[in-house]
């Protein structure tokens, strides 16, 4: 008897299923590009483990996604309010299951070769890999897998996205309550499944264990509620967002904090941003134009593996324009931190990495340096909690924990070997002066 | 402008809602922050959009993480409401650096604070949402009506009343006639 349910293993969640219908959608060439793409770039050459690809977390998003709304679209989890206000999930709720899960497993196809570290600086204006992926999703390429599913590549492409993205790129799509729900269960700032999955995923893979967290406990206490109240006079119930129930809000403060102890010693580890850097100007060497192409055609023909033969290639050709970025990867012979943000700096300038860049660059040259500033945006997303009383009440508000969670911020000066020690030795000399910032007394304003 | 001088408008800003009895969380800023940069033209370059309760800009939402990660801001716990944002000492050190840059910006905060400081959530969604309105219909002539506005207000955001749409409508009205007042 023929076979209508597939099962995947995964070293996360055990097994992911999928219908033979959404099976052709993992078959297309765009999905199975995300085979040759790092999640995390270049940092396995800092975490050797760290070696898994988009594929598989596209995969466990879907998975995660799936049990997320079949626990927050369950009769009894839905306040009577609410039930009314959903019309789209009574009348047609298989559909928007099968468009979820699609949506979930391609919101990344449209990802550049080594994810994100390429992305900012060379894409032409207005592209991004979001709407590369709104692009593949609209492409003939997937066009019959969306047939034999029966579902609309436009609803897919707006829960990949969500109206954050879709809104910034200008898409001109609109987005009912219920829309904007779902796709905040996929990639929501606060609990979406991007985020559970990158986190577990990641955490796994690299071998540290600040990732995890509860999100069984967390899953089962999802809930659709309304918006929380932001001030005294304010009812809350401004519109729809994903929440918990008040026992869930411990699991929720435990992803928000694996999430704050995996960018400051994961992402944000200072080699791993260094090799990003010497990876994008690479990237801006060797790329015609120094730019990604945006066709289709082009767009799937370029993965991790075609740039990393060609950075092997450019490795030994020292006439290659691009052979001193290519050398610093392949050899390990990465630029160093010379100086990094500090307390006492800081008090001063919050900018005084950016001051010292500056002033080693005018004197010994821009191309012995790189700077590296990262402020984490959205650290600590709002989101409702449902207490035991039926009140709905602000996460920040009753979490002590999120209330505390810090962003992180760092701010990284990287100098070439050969320049190292000279430029550290007239850095202690200059230090002082350098890092002040310039007051408008002293006739810039 | 540069990220301090950024910084510096911004916490201004901040203060002088809550020395006029805002909440002042985030949407208050937000909104303040259309207003000043939108209709009174200080170039602070956030991208706003409209989102789920009117203009809203996710770079300056990143921007308000980074000033708290900076210790220029802070959250203030208020239970079970969000938290409202206080400035720091800090962010009264990095205003002392830039006295031109706050000078020639601060009758126009003066304005912003003045009328929108003692407006709840609701008030300011509707207020902001129908400037919003307002500079998407300049220079569309059958658009521009204030009945036009007032109905497209409607249209954008359902739960606001036409008579509420109006109103709003009206007040943007005024406020723009202020502006122009401190741009002269």
């Amino acid at each position: 008897m023929a076979k209508h349910t597939h099962e995947i293993r995964d070293p996360i969640h055990v097994f992911i299923c999928l219908s033979s219908a959404e099976r052709e959608v993992l078959g297309s060439r765009p999905f199975q590009r995300l085979r040759h793409i790092h999640q995390l770039a270049l940092t396995y050459l800092v975490y050797p483990g760290a070696t898994h690809r988009r594929f598989e977390h596209s995969l466990g998003v879907m998975g995660l996604a799936t049990r997320v709304f079949d626990v927050v679209t369950l009769e009894d989890n839905l306040t009577g309010r609410l039930r009314s206000e959903l019309s789209e999930l009574h009348e047609n709720r298989d559909y928007w299951r099968k468009v979820l899960r699609m949506a979930a497993l391609c919101h990344d196809i449209g990802h550049l070769p080594f994810s994100h570290a390429a992305e900012k600086e060379l894409l032409p204006d207005g592209w991004t890999h979001e709407r590369l992926s709104a692009e593949l999703i609209r492409s003939e390429e997937m066009a019959t897998a969306w047939k034999h599913l029966k579902i609309d590549p436009e609803d897919v492409v707006k829960l990949a996205l969500g109206p954050k993205e879709a809104l910034k790129l200008d898409l001109g799509l609109e987005f009912s309550p219920w829309e904007t729900i779902l796709a905040e269960i996929i990639v929501g700032d606060a609990l979406g499944a991007d985020r559970m999955d990158y986190l577990l995923r990641d955490s796994h893979h690299a071998g540290v264990a600040y990732g995890r967290f509860d999100h069984y406990r967390l899953i089962d206490t999802m809930r659709i509620l309304p918006g929380p109240p932001s001030e005294e006079n304010d009812q809350g119930g401004e519109g729809l967002a994903l929440g918990v129930e008040e026992g869930g809000l411990q699991s929720a403060e435990a992803l928000l904090l694996a999430r704050y102890f995996m960018f400051s010693q994961l992402y944000c580890h200072p080699i791993r941003r260094i090799y990003d850097i010497h990876l994008k100007d690479f990237l801006k060497g060797w790329l015609p134009g120094g730019m990604f192409s945006t066709e289709i055609e082009d767009h799937l023909q370029m993965t991790d593996t075609e740039v990393t033969v060609g950075m092997r290639k450019a490795d030994r050709d020292g006439g290659h324009p691009a052979h001193h970025h290519a050398r610093r990867i392949q050899r390990r012979e990465h630029f160093k931190v010379l100086y990094q943000r500090n307390p006492e700096d800081f008090a001063v300038n919050p900018e005084a990495g950016q001051k010292v860049y500056d002033a080693l660059s005018e004197e010994f040259g821009g191309e012995h340096f790189r700077h590296d500033r990262y402020p984490q945006g959205s650290g600590r997303p709002d989101f409702p909690v449902q207490l035991a009383n039926g009140q709905i009440a602000s996460s920040q508000a009753l979490s002590q924990v999120l209330d505390r969670v810090p962003s992180v911020s760092i701010d990284y000066v990287f100098a070439d070997r050969s320049t190292m020690k000279s430029a550290t030795q007239w850095l202690q000399e200059h230090h002082d002066e350098v890092i002040q910032p310039q007051s408008e007394e002293e006739g810039d304003g | 402008m540069d990220r301090l001088r950024k910084a510096a408008v911004i916490t201004r800003l901040a203060q002088s809602l809550r020395e006029r009895g805002s909440w002042c969380g985030e949407t208050h800023i937000q909104k303040t922050t259309y207003f000043l940069q939108e209709l009174l033209g200080v170039p602070l370059e956030f991208q706003f959009i409209l989102y789920k309760h009117g203009p809203f800009s996710f770079d300056l939402r990143d921007e308000l993480s980074a000033l708290q990660a900076d210790e220029l801001l802070r959250p203030e716990p208020h239970p079970p409401y969000g938290p409202k944002i206080v400035t720091t000492e800090r962010a009264e050190y990095i205003q002392g650096l830039y006295p031109k840059t706050l000078a020639k910006y601060q009758e126009k905060i003066d304005l912003v604070t003045d009328r929108l400081g003692p407006a709840d959530v609701a008030t300011l969604e509707r207020l902001a949402t129908g400037l919003y309105v307002t500079r998407t219909a300049e220079g569309v002539e059958d658009a521009a009506t204030m009945e036009a506005r007032a109905d497209e207000l409607h249209r954008l955001k359902p739960h606001i009343s036409v008579e509420e749409a109006g109103e709003a409508i009206r007040e943007v009205d005024e406020l723009i006639e202020q502006a122009q007042a401190v741009a002269c």
